[in-house]
């Protein structure tokens, strides 16, 4: 069934229509927790200086996803959300410079509590070719509603890109590299690939405390902390360490932070240094006029860029005010 | 000519519109790859043959800007330094994005904003679509002239002037500007004007040409082969023209003072033969006394005693009042009967009357001294002899150029010849009279002739004249010029077709380029030889084109393949035109002939040989050197010429 007409269906049906985007439907939420962490390069966490370097003629693939999803329409008090995500690929060769679709996925749901809609809405969001997940919890308080298909959209989305990233890991060429935005530990299959590496950019999670925490979240920049094993949180193994991009005086302790997740295995702190050096080259070009330029690599940001690019106008805020129509 | 196959076309850009930058109905923006083929005046097509709406538009404008947000942030991704900014592990995303100005919209009406859909390369068929060139291309009597090949991506496609635009009646004349030095303007028309002797329809009759070569050597070999090269010969093919010389070329040019060497750079003795003479005498230079005078000149007394001396005075038995009788064939018989009118005013009335048959004589002082003045400084073209030789009124052939270098002629002599020729040219064909139905009039350094703010003169109205009422007679100007703001807004403005060759920052400044975006005067401003900008009634933006070089030599590459020979001797000058005439001529016969005889006499016998062109042109020159050589043949009778209208300020 074409859009329009479903969507008619819906509203003949006794939907009624809505236009709300949740202010944490755009992104990603951190988490905040400890987790601990074991190092495995040092005995205390130190600072290890960071020399810029090409990685070669190889190239690297960069992997992103983003969610988008709106309340659509409501049938009584329970809410129809429209969810979007979509992951993507684009790599880079040093020769080109310029990054390049390798490969996309995307997925578009109807999300809403199934059981408790009346039959005519039902049957129209059922014939209207979107896939339809049933979330029963959304049938409470609106706003228990929306978290609870926040949490739905956004497992879609790491499931999208976990898919994504695993189907390229095994077709990445012997020496090319593929950088996630986001942690590796959520899929076993990249968390011990040899060239796989997770960028993380927000930093909830604590691994140290004291002097250690001190050290590691006030290295230099062009630095790297020692390699540590996180605990807790992470579902598969695997060795991580801190760099700093950008001098933090002046601004934020986080400004210019990552978190890069690798492979665990006992030459990590080699590798650690190793990627730690190209991975400094990428702080040019600077990734503006995005807020988190300070950690977002431009890659990560460009296949970010196309991927909002591509996505469903409709599920964005609208730009109209939110204002009672004068009738 | 237009093919209309094509391969299947395939999207090279996409029509874009935000809130501030919308598509209108005379205007898009498109963005293309950045590595695209695509460049400032080429044309494009948004949409394809099964949408609703399809246009045309041809690029304006071009930017290309990247996702940097402040120039400051490249510096600090670059740490400070430049040269790091090149070797970031990543280019920034960047942006070919491309505006164009509407060509034309299928369908026509209703006239609505371009659409937001694909952007494809113009074909051929597109492209005479485009420029609605398919009106006159292929229609049951086409009126297409090749002016060139629209350039773009590795496509050229053929562009057609329409020839009842550009030679009447519809529109009419060509201007032409560029800065001086890369021969555009001079090939360009050279090329037009073969294109159009090759391609003018023959229901719109016979046309010929006539060139004033103004400067050097320019238009001297016209009916010389240049050697082309084979993107040239392409070039041709493509417009489906031959790439020949002028089969028919005349040439005209004045004496140089001593009266026998001729006036010009084509002197060569290989090609000397086809150039004839320029000579005008008394009765030819007083039809046009008035481009002798000056605005401060011109009054109703001056003008009144011209027409006097022309309707009772010259070439009849004249009596002078004071008991002279007057025969005036010549400067020299005029001279004479002014010496014999201050003379009898002297002694008459002792020096107290100043008035003769009602004429003042300041008044014929003043015109006295004029006509001294021109034949004077015009010895050469103008004669005392009474044997005038000029271009062939009323037998005018088809597809002939007629070449009359003045370019070494004083600025006086030029504004004669050039208001004469042009004013007998208009008389004639007002009359149908002239052997063809249409001429081209060719004239370089326009703006010494109809400059806009230079003194009112007879030449400037005359070009006015032309320019407005040329189409109906068939008179079509081609006028060139290095600054178009230098000229009259009445001469450009009625010019059915703009040229522009590469152009002078400063003029581009002025405001009559204030249409053309600042990419395109870029454009114009570094436009390489052979390339030119086109504006044409059925064009609704300028186009450029790229012309092949004409297939005539050079003027400065004829002058060193066939180089000007220096200044005979009086009696080697007389005896070469006596060859001209009849080759058997023995110089050394002439020689002998002239030994003895008075240079005004020996050139009187060649100027009436010249116009007789007996059978035996030493044995009818031997014979006219014995007797005296009077002009009675040329009398004739005296046609007006039409007045002008007076050059008004009102725009055109």
């Amino acid at each position: 069934m074409t859009a329009a007409r479903w969507q008619d269906a819906l509203i003949t049906a006794g939907a009624i229509p809505a236009s709300h985007v949740p202010d944490q439907s755009l992104g990603r939420e951190d988490l905040i927790d400890v987790a601990g962490a074991e190092l495995v390069e040092d005995a205390r966490v130190r600072a290890h200086p960071v020399e810029p370097a090409d990685l070669g003629p190889a190239p690297i693939s960069f992997l992103d996803a983003i969610q988008r999803w709106k309340v659509a329409y409501y049938d009584g008090v329970v809410p129809i959300a429209r969810g979007y995500v979509a992951a993507a690929v684009r790599r880079r060769t040093p020769a080109d410079r310029r990054l390049h679709t390798a490969r996309e996925r995307s997925r578009e749901m109807l999300v809403t509590a199934v059981e408790r809609l009346h039959a005519g809405v039902r049957a129209a969001l059922e014939t209207s070719g979107i896939e339809l997940l049933d979330v029963p919890e959304m049938a409470g308080q609106p706003a228990r509603a929306q978290e609870a298909a926040r949490r739905v959209i956004e497992n879609a989305r790491v499931a999208i890109e976990k898919q994504l990233g695993e189907a390229h890991a095994a077709t990445l060429a012997a020496d090319e590299w593929l950088v996630l935005d986001g942690v590796l530990s959520e899929s076993a299959l990249l968390a011990r690939h040899p060239r796989a590496l997770g960028v993380i950019k927000s930093h909830g999670a604590q691994y140290f405390e004291g002097d250690d925490l001190t050290l590691a979240l006030t290295i230099p920049a062009l630095h790297r902390t020692s390699v540590f094993k996180p605990r807790g949180r992470a579902r598969n193994e695997v060795h991580s360490w801190y760099l700093r991009l950008w001098p933090w005086e002046g601004n934020d302790i986080l400004f210019g932070l990552l978190r890069i997740e690798a492979r665990a295995f006992e030459r990590s702190p080699a590798v650690a240094q190793e990627v730690s050096g190209w991975l400094v080259r990428e702080r040019a070009p600077v990734s503006t006029p995005d807020a988190r330029w300070d950690r977002l690599l431009y890659p990560i940001h460009d296949v970010e860029t196309y991927l909002k690019a591509r996505a469903p106008r409709e599920l964005l805020p609208a730009p109209a005010s939110r204002l009672p129509r004068a009738s | 000519m237009i093919e209309s196959s094509s391969p299947a076309p395939r999207a090279i850009g996409r029509v874009v519109a935000t809130e501030q930058k919308p598509a209108t109905p005379h205007q898009f923006q498109f963005w293309t790859a950045v590595d695209t083929t695509i460049g400032i005046g080429a044309i494009v097509k948004v949409g394809q043959g099964g949408d609703a709406r399809t246009v045309f538009g041809v690029v304006i404008d071009g930017f290309a800007y990247s996702d940097l947000v402040t120039p400051l942030h490249d510096v600090i991704g670059a740490e400070g330094d430049p040269a790091r900014a090149a070797h970031s592990p990543s280019a920034r995303q960047e942006i070919r994005l491309w505006s164009a100005a509407v060509l034309r919209q299928d369908p026509e009406e209703p006239l609505q904003p371009v659409p937001l859909g694909d952007v494809f390369v113009a074909s051929d068929a597109d492209v005479a679509h485009a420029l609605r060139m398919e009106r006159y291309l292929a229609s049951a009597t086409p009126t297409a002239i090749p002016l060139g090949l629209y350039t773009s991506g590795g496509l050229e496609s053929p562009v057609y002037l329409d020839a009842d635009f550009l030679l009447g009646p519809e529109a009419a004349h060509l201007n032409i500007s560029g800065v001086s030095g890369l021969a555009t303007k001079t090939s360009a028309v050279e090329f037009l004007l073969s294109s159009i002797f090759q391609r003018y329809p023959a229901h719109k009759g016979r046309i010929a040409a006539v060139c004033f070569n103004v400067k050097g050597p320019d238009l001297c070999f016209l009916d010389q082969a240049a050697g082309l090269d084979e993107d040239d010969r392409r070039r041709y093919e493509r417009l489906g023209l031959v790439p020949e010389p002028f089969e028919r070329v005349r040439y005209f040019a004045p004496f140089k003072p001593d009266g026998v060497n001729l006036n010009t750079l084509r002197t060569h003795p290989d090609l000397v033969a086809d150039v004839s003479p320029l000579v005008w005498g008394l009765q030819e230079v007083l039809d046009y006394a008035e481009v002798l005078l000056n605005r401060d000149d011109i009054d109703a007394k001056a003008d009144a005693f011209i027409d006097f001396l022309s309707d009772r005075v010259v070439g009849k038995e004249f009596d002078d009042g004071f008991g002279g009788t007057h025969r005036v064939q010549s400067f020299a018989d005029l001279d004479g009967l002014f010496r014999a009118i201050f003379n009898g005013l002297e002694l008459a009335s002792g020096g107290r009357s100043d008035t003769w048959r009602t004429h003042h004589i300041a008044t014929m002082r003043k015109v006295r001294n004029r006509l001294a003045n021109i034949s004077t400084r015009c010895k050469g073209l103008v004669t005392d002899d009474g044997m005038p030789n000029d271009l062939p009124w009323g037998g005018f052939e088809d597809r002939t150029v007629y070449v009359i270098d003045v370019a070494s002629v004083d600025p006086l002599g030029q504004d004669l010849v050039f208001a004469r020729v042009v004013s007998k040219l208009r008389e004639h064909l007002e009359r149908r009279a002239l052997g063809v139905d249409a001429v081209v009039v060719f004239v370089d350094e326009l703006n010494k002739y109809a400059s806009a703010d230079g003194p009112e003169t007879y030449v400037r109205k005359m070009l006015l004249d032309i320019s407005e009422r040329g189409r109906y007679l068939g008179l079509v100007l081609f006028g060139a010029e290095q600054f178009r703001s230098q000229i009259h807004r009445r001469v450009v403005g009625n010019a059915g077709t703009i040229v522009y060759g590469r152009m002078d920052f400063d003029e581009l400044a002025t405001p009559g380029y204030q249409v053309l975006s600042p990419a395109t005067k870029i454009k114009l401003a570094t436009l390489p030889a052979g390339e030119l900008m086109v504006r044409h009634p059925h064009f609704t933006q300028p186009i450029f084109v790229r012309f092949p070089r004409p297939a005539v030599l050079r003027g400065r590459d004829g002058v060193e393949r066939y180089p000007p020979v220096a200044d005979l001797s009086f009696g080697d000058a007389i005896a070469r035109q006596l060859v001209q005439l009849d080759r058997r001529v023995r110089p050394t016969v002439v020689h002998d002939l002239i030994a003895d005889r008075s240079p005004e006499d020996v050139r009187r016998a060649l100027a009436a040989t010249r116009q007789a062109r007996p059978e035996d042109p030493l044995a009818y020159f031997r014979k006219v050197l014995g007797t005296s050589v009077t002009g009675t043949a040329t009398v004739r009778t005296r046609e007006p010429v039409p007045p002008l209208t007076s050059i008004a300020d009102e725009p055109y």
